[in-house]
């Protein structure tokens, strides 16, 4: 039985602690009380998959029928899978998606299926490459349908979207058309985190801005406390996206969810460290952590970015469940919940993150300020339940070099957002009202989003606002290490050392404030009571 | 590396962490080939060539009774007082070589086998085997058992663990069991000073090469009737007698020893510090034995 997480109080016997920033870590010895939340041990995974696999598909949970007997010849058949956003850092091959869809498409072909489509449910992220999605799928996959037959979803394309009606919220639902007019949709999903999975899947992953910006807005994200907590009327985004989920599935809509969830083995061998508690490194993990800073300090940055590009994750499959969207997304969240849930009482007065090199929306690129903003803020600051880890008005103390640095390719409308927006306000409702709309339909934007492989032109104010509650609830943002000019520009400041920061963070929180190191990732969720 | 980083060293277990740290894997450092041919060759370089001039250099040393030893057969459980790391040296660096190159100490497993360096320094130094103080011993008095049966002699510290003021502590009854039971000589040896020179909590001697001295005493066998705990009140007084020659005479240790009026020597009742404070007191530094007056 693996140990649950739980929550350390430094003591003068506890070890310098590891915390990630960026494309690197450094050791830091917090004061004496620092509370520190440690995510549980990685679950066992399941030993045949494959056997796991087919007995979800055969055993549907919630009003489902097995899948077999839900493919009949001269059917339209869509398939779609989450992009390469999930997981993190991306999965040692074979990725589970390629497992689920082999043993999909061998069921559809024995049934006499022959119109298959498979599509990469992207929304506004940036195309992936064919090289990225043969990667997910597999040779055998990619060879059998790419590109005709298996492509990235165009969030822009007027005559591939179909709008399915409104919600009692006035919320437009318009997906992609393909999914909506086929007799089965088959969702293949990973859940990373809680937020994933459930009717997000269809009503987010297959939709475009029309039907997006009801719920990826400042509003619905202050009132998403967080969006981590998808239980109803925690997560206003949640809500939303369970609403128009419902309206898509009572318009006709018949979908097959199969949703997995992954354990804690975030890094391989030989950053095995990484995976551990500090006193419990040996004299091997020990000698590996110094070896991997030095080595880190003396690589030239491409050498270092190439490195942490290459490593994938050992995750082990810890659940499978397919069937009825809401069935199998309320045993996924178990799973989730059982490798990730880590009971912190109390909130503190400041809280400390320390950001890795890699997030969602920088897989095979550069975390660029704004991602930065989202990492720390957005997915990290959000890993609660109840309440936040820290006190309303109190201190984010995260560690990141946030570098002036930008994908060109993959993040265009980054740059223009952080030279133009970001300089004249930081207030997501202004930039929401004044901004949104101009770069949302920009026409160089949607072309390099539909042709090149962009992100699309309005996702960097998602971004923002991903991170608008946590900046709403904080009094204070330092970045320990941050390029003070950079971390300036999204209005927070920055520290040359903790010690420093936590000088700093005394004017906003008194003078001697309570202090909780969240250690992630791995990645975990504080039930914060 | 990292500032107050435990690098090679014993991991602690922050307190708050404890319950959720798993107990340690019972895995034993092999020390068998520490007795080997080889080992011991090494182990008689190390010990002659450096520990022995280290131990010159640093301390004032003068060792006595070792003619005890003579004529006597192997093997012999050797037992001391125990009041710091310096214990273990001083007795393997002063054994006479017959016995030097065939004795093994019994060290504490869960703080000597902690970490692999350490491990390795300790079997090689000492031809030491794990003794393990949490769970009644039960494999070290096996391993014990099985070197005694093999010739090799053995050095014990039947207080456990070193005296945390300079007195002496009750004896355990693990090394008079073990005598009862293979029949095995015991030979009792003071070491006097070494508190003073290197405590509890200090990793080198202190400077000024302080006194030290080793005492031999005579062997004696567990008696045919004889409990576990008499032999122990046994080995107490031998090596209580030992230790007041250092403050009176032999001559008069032995009346005494025949009024049964040794004075015990685990330190005065009271608090804490009283006991600390007699404890280290410094020996008497004796200069030169004059040739005349």
């Amino acid at each position: 039985m693996p140990r649950p997480g739980f929550v350390l109080e430094v003591d003068e016997r506890t070890p310098p602690l590891l915390v990630h920033e960026g494309e690197g870590f450094r050791m830091q010895s917090f004061p004496l009380g620092t509370r520190v939340v440690y995510p549980p041990d990685s679950l066992p995974g399941i030993r045949d998959v494959n056997a796991a696999i087919r007995h979800a598909l055969l055993n549907p949970v919630g009003d489902a029928e097995p899948l077999p007997e839900l493919l009949k010849p001269g059917m339209k058949l869509t398939i779609a899978v989450d992009d390469i956003s999930i997981p993190l850092p991306p999965m040692r091959l074979p990725d589970i998606r390629q497992r689920i869809l082999e043993q999909v498409i061998e069921l559809a072909a024995r049934n006499g299926v022959e119109d298959v489509k498979i599509i990469v449910a992207t929304a506004l992220h940036r195309r992936m490459t064919a090289d990225e999605i043969k990667r997910m799928v597999g040779e055998r996959v990619f060879r059998s349908f790419w590109p005709k037959d298996l492509f990235n979803f165009d969030g822009e394309d007027r005559d591939g979207l179909v709008e399915i009606g409104t919600t009692d919220q006035h919320e437009v639902v318009e997906i992609s058309k393909r999914a909506a007019e086929s007799d089965l949709l088959v969702y293949v999903n990973v859940n990373l985190v809680a937020m994933d999975g459930g009717h997000k899947s269809v009503a987010i992953g297959l939709a475009g801005y029309r039907s997006l910006r009801h719920h990826h807005n400042v509003e619905t994200m202050l009132h998403s406390r967080s969006y981590m907590d998808p239980r109803p009327g925690h997560s206003a985004i949640a809500d939303s996206a369970t609403r128009m989920g419902r309206l898509v599935a009572a318009n006709g809509l018949k979908i097959f969810q199969i949703e997995t969830t992954v354990n804690a083995d975030t890094f391989p061998a030989n950053l095995g460290f990484l995976n551990k508690r500090e006193w419990e490194w040996s004299a091997y993990d020990q000698g590996l952590m110094i070896a991997a800073r030095k080595a880190n300090d003396l690589a030239p940055p491409r050498a270092r970015r190439e490195f942490y590009r290459r490593i994938e994750a050992p995750y082990k499959l810890t659940g499978i469940n397919a069937g009825e969207v809401e069935a199998v997304h309320e045993r996924t969240l178990d799973n989730l919940h059982r490798q990730q849930l880590v009971e912190v009482r109390g909130q503190s007065d400041v809280v400390v993150f320390g950001l890795p090199y890699i997030g969602p929306y920088n897989v095979n690129s550069i975390m660029n300020p704004i991602l930065v903003h989202c990492l720390g803020l957005g997915y990290l600051f959000n890993m609660y339940r109840n309440m936040p880890l820290v006190k309303p008005d109190g201190v984010v103390i995260m560690y990141h070099p946030v570098p002036w640095e930008f994908h060109q390719i993959h993040h265009p409308s980054y740059i223009d957002f952080f030279e133009e927006v970001l300089a004249e306000t930081t207030d997501p409702s202004t930039i929401e009202s004044k901004y949104e709309e101009r770069y949302a339909t920009d026409p160089w934007y949607t072309h390099l989003y539909r042709t090149s492989h962009a992100y699309h032109g309005v996702h960097p104010f998602y971004m923002w606002y991903w991170g608008a509650h946590g900046r709403d609830h904080a009094g204070d943002v330092i970045f320990v290490g941050g390029e003070p000019k950079s971390v300036a520009r999204l209005g927070y400041r920055a520290a040359g050392s903790f010690r420093d920061a936590i000088e700093m963070a005394k004017d906003t929180v008194g003078p001697s404030p309570s202090i909780t190191y969240f250690h992630a990732p791995p990645i975990m969720i504080a039930d914060v009571v | 590396m990292a500032d107050g980083f435990r690098w090679g060293r014993r991991p602690l277990v922050p307190r708050s962490a404890e319950a959720h740290t798993p107990p340690k894997e019972d895995r034993v450092f092999p020390s068998d080939w520490a007795r080997t041919d080889a080992g011991v060759a090494v182990r008689q370089v190390l010990l002659k060539g450096a520990m022995h001039p280290l131990i010159r250099n640093e301390l004032t040393l003068r060792v006595f009774g070792r003619d005890n030893l003579e004529g006597v057969d192997p093997p012999l459980i050797f037992y001391s007082n125990h009041s710091s790391h310096l214990d273990a040296t001083l007795i393997m660096c002063t054994l006479p070589d017959r016995w030097q190159s065939k004795t093994a100490v019994g060290a504490a497993r869960d703080y000597f086998f902690d970490v692999w360096w350490r491990q390795a320094f300790t079997a090689l130094v000492y031809g030491a085997f794990p003794i393990d103080r949490s769970r009644g011993g039960r494999g070290a008095v096996d391993k014990a058992r099985q070197l005694l049966s093999e010739g090799w002699s053995i050095v014990v510290f039947p207080e456990g663990t070193r005296s945390p003021d300079g007195h002496l502590q009750r004896f355990r009854h693990g090394a008079s069991r073990l005598a009862l039971e293979t029949g095995a000589g015991l030979a009792p040896i003071a070491v006097v000073g070494a508190y003073h020179a290197m405590p509890k909590g200090r990793f080198w001697p202190r400077g000024g090469r302080p006194p030290v001295t080793i005492r031999y005493g005579r062997p004696f066998w567990p008696r045919e009737v004889e409990t576990h705990q008499e032999l122990s009140r046994r080995m107490t007084r031998a090596v209580t007698e030992l230790l007041h020659e250092e403050t009176s005479t032999w001559w008069e240790t032995l009346q005494r020893a025949q009024r049964d009026e040794v004075p015990s020597l685990m330190g005065p009742t009271g608090p804490g510090w009283l006991r600390r404070w007699e404890g280290s007191r410094p020996p008497a530094r004796r200069g030169p034995d004059r040739v005349w007056d």
